[in-house]
Parts: structure tokens; C-alpha cells; sequence
């Protein structure tokens, strides 16, 4: 993919920085949340009034901040409002979870935090089954999820090892790095009107222009976690993995539009959805599970999904080994020693993008013209990881942008934190 | 003012849904009357709407009953093998009735478009305005099926000319399985408006030629649960569901838009999709009902409570007073006493 000179530097930063595989977030199981507004920033310069839960002491984020717990453990989230009096109250609902709620005032669905900055609802549930949640408001849930209050839970099994994790009780949910898709759009309009001071605002035209996967449009979706010139959108998207090694993929449907997650390299399999195992009797493992290169993504629903890559069925060896060579972790035994099967063209008659290591093997980085490249230095693999509604790909009718991301399949002995 | 619509959307296990008239043994029959009517929508707009009558005592000369959009809910009893509906149509227009997923022999109508092009217009044989028609469906599907009509279904069915049609496999017991035996159900059906196809149809001015074409441009303004265009007025009180029961709810999209139930505070477990029994009792708090799609869910509270189901697609009529969720409310048990009970609410008549 040909990058401008900008994206080109942001791409570059994403493939150097400490890279992260666990998810980011708070850890409570007590956890204070307050509602407030601000400002989120889109790749094309625009910048969107916003709201969304925000740590006690912390700045508005979008999305809210990741919740993560211990199966078992008892949750209370406390909730303020902090939005101007007019916006009305808000609340806190968490689908695939017993709650009850105190405090605040009785809405449609749950006790809801009025406007005045003090008065604190509070929610409690225990966190019965492992899994991937999501939580958001329950006021207004057409215009409040719009306008940014959403977020996600992780609960971790029993006895969870962050050495070898597993995302539920059984092993064939065991991964090696978890990464978060929460998949939101939005419609600039309405958060227009609502900056103006209209809260009263039809819905029923709702047309997004602006496509987020963990806050962010593509390639912020690329930048490193929490950079500082982006504090209202501390999250990022930028998966790295081994061949052979197993992606968790988290995903989770954070506003009104399904999206079909298309995860180029190779199938995933698809293990759980709403938090439960696809399992056809209880601690049967999910025998149900479903391979799938696009997995559709649906408001309010979450699934987990594993995917590894090892260049399987190429038909030709990725590391470009001969025959004698040892096999390398990971590597997809009966492709050893198979020939690459074309002779490339000549560097003279090709232009190339900044993803093109010089190598078409995977750890090869070759000598490439002044200029070219450069977002690669380890010679590894990007595959496209990105919403199949094609339009979803843009921010506001620009391409590229929106709902997409990479991951990267570095050579072995590349860091990647666990 | 809004119109309350009193359908039997909310069945009681000691309760039928629509009783079938004395007929032929072993099939179901129904008279229904397609006519017009309106609604007054959240905003005060009154929409022209098509919908289906019962009519109850299968004359078609004499007109008792009210029409409704979704139509009067219709139950084939377990042990009979056919559906025959009885159809008198007072619109204006040529109408049919088909139900996806079930198996019928089929008479499409044809017509020739202005390139001299063949093109189908219904999907069976048509009943003209004024007439009688009668539509037959053998060896009957266990499940949740919607009837609609079969003709121009891009105009008519967004009219509202649709309705539920349920069948058992035995009392009380949905699918072949044991585990979809069920103490109490309901049926939600999710559909949407464009009031501005509503008017042009209404007034004779859709189609070629005309200020509206085609459906093409479907912008819906008004979000309709069984009916009505505001979910907040279907928080109703009806008996007491006790912890334990289980809940069968009938989900159907009779509308164009995707719609996302999802429930807080339990889970759904799917049992039926499109009339289908599911081989795994799976669990979800969120379904994709896609359009067209019925889905049956078994809802098993564990604790008495409020448990909310509302469309996580957070399609809002203008002007209605929730995101659209229907509230399980908790109950006390007939005759007081501890323990309470969480039960379903809709419409109830």
C-alpha cells in the first residue's frame, strides 16, 4: 500500500514502539467512572465533539476504559455525570451480566446518573462466566452510544496465567497475545447538533462518515498506544505475532451498525460469542467453533476469535531455506526447502510500497532505492485487517482510513511483549 | 392519540393464539380481511397503513373487527397438517399471501413492464380488489413463520401486510427437543415506516411515473414493536412468570432493517431460526434478526427482577420515549407470599 509521506512516519513509529499483547486497561474490580465530554480526532484533521466514560481523575475516552476482572470477582462501577445539564442523565448497562443498580434516579432501564456531577449510581455484578463483554448507556442508547459512551469488559478465567493465558476454562482458548477490536461509526452531524446544544436530535438519518476501531480511524489505528498527541483516544489496533503463534481477537459490536471483520492472511476460528463458548455440552471446549476469513460483527454482540498464521499451503518456503536447513518455530513443515516460484521483477520496474521489505521472505530486508520502504525493518508480513464494508475503509470519503489495521507476522526472534 | 391496538400478542399457556374456525378436519383455517387503516405515530403524524382483519365469523359480508398491522396472530395446532386462509382483499390493489420457509405449490403473475420486458409481479396467484381468495399450505412446518403478501413485496409488505404464524410440535413443546417445552410465550415482531412511501401509495401516486418510483430511497421514521411505534408503551403488567419457567419468545423482522434484540440481565437461548430446529441449545444475549428472519429464543429467568429486551440497533421513532425495549417486570405469585417472579409484558388483551 502506497503511503504518503506523513502516514509513512505514523506506520513507522507503529512497528518500533514497545510493541503490547495484552489489552490495556484498569483492573478493579471497584472501578469509578464519570461521564464527560470532549474532543476525538479523525485522521482527516476533523475533530468530533464527544462523550465517554472517563476515568475517576482521567480525561473522556473513546472508548470508555477497558474493564478487566477475575471470574467470581464481585464488580462495582460507579458512575457520574459530568455533561452539561441538558444532555440529560446517563447510565451504565452490561449485557451478559445480573446487575443491580443504586443510586441516581429510576430510568427505562437502570438507575441513571443525573447531570450534576455528584450524584454517583452504582452497579454491581459478579462476573460469573469468562469472556468478552461490552458495556454502554442505557439512556437514550440510540443518540448516547453515538455520541462515544461505550467500552469493554474482559473477565479472565480462573485461574489465569498471564505467562500462558487462556480467555476461558479450557485449553483450546489458550493464545499468546489478545488484541480488542471494539468496532464503533459515527455520524459528525449529530455530535454537531449536540455540541450546539441540541439534544433532541432524529436519529433516524443516521449516515457515519467516520469508522473506528478502538477510538481511532485508520492509520491512527497503526500508532502506538496512549501517544500523547492523541489523550482523548488512548487505544490503538496494531497487531504483531510469530508464525505459528495464536492472535486472540476480541471483538466487539460498540455501535448500531453490523460490520463484517475481514482478517486477511489466513482463516480464524471463532470459539465463542456473548461471552459463552460454542460448545455443544458444558466443558465440552468449543466444538462448535466456526472457521471464517470475515466474521460479522453485530451491535451490542462480542466474539472471540483465534488466528495464527504459518504461511501453510504457499508451496513455497517463506524463509526461502534450502532443504538442509533447520525448521524454524512455527514454520509449516511440508513447504521446507519448496523454491520460491517466480523470479521477481527487476527493482527498476517496480514501484513499491512502504510495507516491501526487499524480501519477499519473511526476516529478509534487502537493499531498496533511497526513499522506498522503510515500514519494515524486521522483513515480516502485513496482512489487512479491516471492516469489508469497503465505504468503511475511508474517513469521511478519503481513503485510506476508517475501520482497518495490519497485523504484522515478524520474523522469529523479533520482541514481541507478552 | 395513539391507537392501542388490542391483538393476543401476549399468550397465556391457558389461552390459544387465534382460534381456528370449524373446518376441515385436520386443517387450520382463517378468515382474513387486508384493509386500511392508520396510525398515529409518536410525532402525531397519522400514517396510512395496511393490515389484516380477522374475521371472525367467516363471512366476508359482514366486517366486524378492526385491522391490524402486524395481522392477528395465527396458530396452526399441533396436529393438524394444513393452513387454509380465507382471503378477502378491500384495498385497492391486487394482493396474495405467501410465508417463507414453508413448502406450497406456487402460481407467480406475471406482468410486461413498459420495455415489453416480463417481469413477476406476485409470487402466487393474486386475489384482485374486492375479491375472495384462498391460499393452502399442506403438511404445515413446525415454527415461527411470518405470512405476507407475495405481490410487489417491496411496496406491500412495508405497508404492513404481514403477520405471525406459529406452529407447536406438541402442546406446549415447540421443536422435536425436549429442552423446547415452555411454561409461557410471546411474539415480537419488529417492522419499520417510511411515512412518505405510506402517503404516495396511499394517494395512488407510487410507481412508474408517479412522485415515487420504487422503494429505493427507504428511509424509515417510525420503528414499530408488534405494531406500535413507541416500545416505552409496552411495559404492561400481565401474570406472574416465576423463576424457573421458561419463556419462549418468537422473534420476527417483518421490516427491511437488520434489528439486534438483546437482552440484559439473562440470556437468550436460540432454539428455532427460520422454523428450523437448532441442533445445540447455544447462549447469546444479542441476535442478529436480520430481514426477514424469525428466530425463537427460550428466556429462563434465575431471579425475579426487571430483565429489559430492546433493539441494540437503537432505531428511535421521532419522538418516542425509549430506545425500545420491552420490561420483564417482577410480580408477586397469585396470592401473595414470598418469592417473586419476573414476567414477560406486552401487549395483552
Amino acid at each position: 500500500m502506497a503511503a504518503a509521506g506523513g502516514v509513512l512516519v505514523l506506520l513507522l513509529l507503529a512497528s518500533v514502539h514497545p510493541l503490547q499483547a495484552a489489552i490495556p486497561g484498569l483492573t478493579g474490580p471497584q472501578f469509578s467512572l464519570i461521564a464527560r465530554q470532549g474532543y476525538i480526532t479523525n485522521p482527516d484533521g476533523g475533530s468530533v465533539y464527544t462523550w465517554g466514560y472517563a476515568e475517576e481523575n482521567g480525561l473522556m475516552q473513546y472508548p470508555g476504559p477497558t474493564l478487566i476482572v477475575d471470574q467470581n470477582a464481585v464488580v462495582t462501577v460507579t458512575l457520574k455525570n459530568e455533561l452539561p445539564q441538558p444532555a440529560g442523565n446517563v447510565s451504565i448497562v452490561f449485557p451478559g451480566h445480573l446487575v443491580t443498580a443504586a443510586g441516581g434516579v429510576l430510568g427505562a432501564m437502570t438507575q441513571e446518573a443525573p447531570p450534576d456531577g455528584v450524584t454517583a449510581v452504582t452497579y454491581t455484578f459478579t462476573a460469573t462466566h469468562p469472556g468478552t463483554y461490552t458495556y454502554y448507556s442505557g439512556t437514550r442508547t440510540d443518540l448516547q452510544v453515538e455520541m462515544g459512551l461505550v467500552g469493554a469488559i474482559i473477565v479472565r478465567p480462573v485461574g489465569f496465567d498471564h505467562m500462558n493465558p487462556k480467555a476461558y476454562n479450557h485449553e483450546a482458548s489458550m493464545y499468546h497475545y489478545e488484541h480488542l477490536f471494539l468496532l464503533t461509526e459515527m455520524d459528525p452531524r449529530i455530535h454537531q447538533a449536540v455540541e450546539s446544544g441540541i439534544y433532541n436530535v432524529d436519529t433516524t438519518d443516521y449516515f457515519p462518515v467516520y469508522w473506528f476501531i478502538n477510538g481511532r480511524s485508520a492509520p491512527d489505528t497503526m500508532l502506538a498506544a496512549g501517544v500523547p498527541w492523541m489523550p482523548h483516544q488512548p487505544y490503538n489496533a496494531m497487531v504483531h505475532a510469530h508464525p505459528g503463534e495464536k492472535v486472540l481477537l476480541r471483538l466487539i459490536g460498540g455501535g448500531r451498525d453490523l460490520h463484517p471483520f475481514h482478517h486477511h492472511g489466513n482463516n480464524s476460528l471463532t470459539i465463542a460469542r456473548d461471552g459463552r463458548l460454542l460448545e455443544s455440552a458444558p466443558n465440552a471446549g468449543p466444538d462448535l467453533a466456526v472457521s471464517d476469513f470475515t466474521i460479522t460483527v453485530i451491535p451490542g454482540g462480542t466474539v472471540d476469535a483465534i488466528f495464527t498464521w504459518t504461511g501453510e499451503k504457499l508451496g513455497w518456503d517463506v524463509y526461502g531455506h534450502q532443504p538442509s536447513d533447520p525448521l524454524e518455530p512455527g514454520e509449516y513443515e511440508p513447504d521446507h526447502g519448496k523454491p520460491f516460484p517466480v523470479v521477481l521483477p527487476e527493482q527498476q520496474e517496480v514501484t513499491f510500497g512502504g510495507q516491501w521489505s526487499g524480501s519477499p521472505f519473511l526476516g529478509g530486508v534487502e537493499a531498496l532505492p533511497p526513499g522506498e520502504g522503510g515500514l519494515n525493518p524486521n522483513g515480516g508480513y502485513f496482512f489487512m485487517w479491516h471492516s469489508h464494508n469497503e465505504k468503511e475503509m475511508t474517513n469521511f470519503d478519503v481513503f485510506p482510513g476508517g475501520m482497518m489495521t495490519h497485523i504484522v507476522i515478524e520474523p522469529p526472534g523479533t520482541p514481541i511483549m507478552h | 392519540m395513539m391507537m392501542r391496538k388490542t391483538l393476543v400478542y401476549m399468550i397465556i399457556v391457558t389461552g390459544v393464539l387465534v382460534l381456528a374456525a370449524a373446518g376441515t378436519a385436520g386443517a387450520a383455517v382463517f378468515y382474513l380481511r387486508a384493509e386500511r387503516f392508520t396510525v398515529a405515530m409518536p410525532d402525531t403524524i397519522v400514517v396510512a397503513m395496511w393490515g389484516f382483519t380477522r374475521d371472525t365469523d367467516g363471512n366476508f359480508a359482514t366486517t366486524e373487527g378492526a385491522p391490524t398491522s402486524p395481522g392477528p396472530p395465527l396458530e396452526v395446532p399441533a396436529g393438524d397438517a394444513t393452513l387454509i386462509i380465507h382471503l378477502k382483499n378491500n384495498l385497492p390493489v391486487p394482493i396474495s399471501l405467501v410465508i417463507p420457509g414453508q413448502i406450497a405449490a406456487m402460481t407467480p403473475q406475471f406482468s410486461t413492464d413498459s420495455q415489453g420486458r416480463r417481469r413477476v409481479q406476485s409470487f402466487t396467484q393474486e386475489t384482485a380488489p374486492g375479491v375472495q381468495g384462498t391460499y393452502t399450505w399442506d403438511n404445515f412446518k413446525p415454527g415461527t413463520f411470518l405470512y405476507q403478501s407475495g405481490t410487489h413485496p417491496a411496496v406491500q409488505v412495508q405497508m404492513g401486510l404481514y403477520g405471525a404464524v406459529i406452529k407447536d410440535t406438541a402442546q406446549f413443546q415447540a421443536y422435536g427437543v425436549a429442552s423446547t417445552v415452555y411454561n409461557w410465550q410471546g411474539i415480537l415482531i419488529f417492522s419499520e415506516v417510511d411515512p412518505l412511501i405510506h402517503d404516495a401509495v396511499d394517494l395512488g401516486d407510487y410507481g412508474p411515473n408517479k412522485s415515487i418510483t420504487s422503494t429505493i430511497n427507504y428511509a424509515p421514521k417510525y420503528f414499530l414493536y408488534n405494531g406500535i411505534p413507541d416500545m416505552a408503551l409496552m411495559n404492561i403488567n400481565a401474570a406472574s412468570i416465576r423463576v424457573g419457567d421458561k419463556i419462549l419468545v418468537r422473534l420476527l423482522n417483518a421490516g427491511i432493517e437488520t434489528r439486534v434484540p438483546v437482552v440484559n440481565g439473562v440470556y437468550f437461548k436460540p432454539i428455532g431460526d427460520d422454523g428450523n430446529e437448532l441442533p445445540y441449545q447455544l447462549e447469546q444475549y444479542s441476535i442478529r434478526l436480520t430481514a426477514g428472519k424469525t428466530m425463537d429464543v427460550m428466556v429462563e429467568p434465575e431471579t425475579p427482577g426487571v430483565i429489559s429486551v430492546y433493539d441494540r440497533r437503537g432505531f428511535t421513532s421521532i419522538n418516542s420515549a425509549g430506545a425500545g425495549q420491552i420490561l420483564l417486570t417482577e410480580g408477586a405469585p397469585p396470592g401473595g407470599g414470598g418469592g417473586g417472579g419476573c414476567f414477560i409484558s406486552t401487549l395483552l388483551e
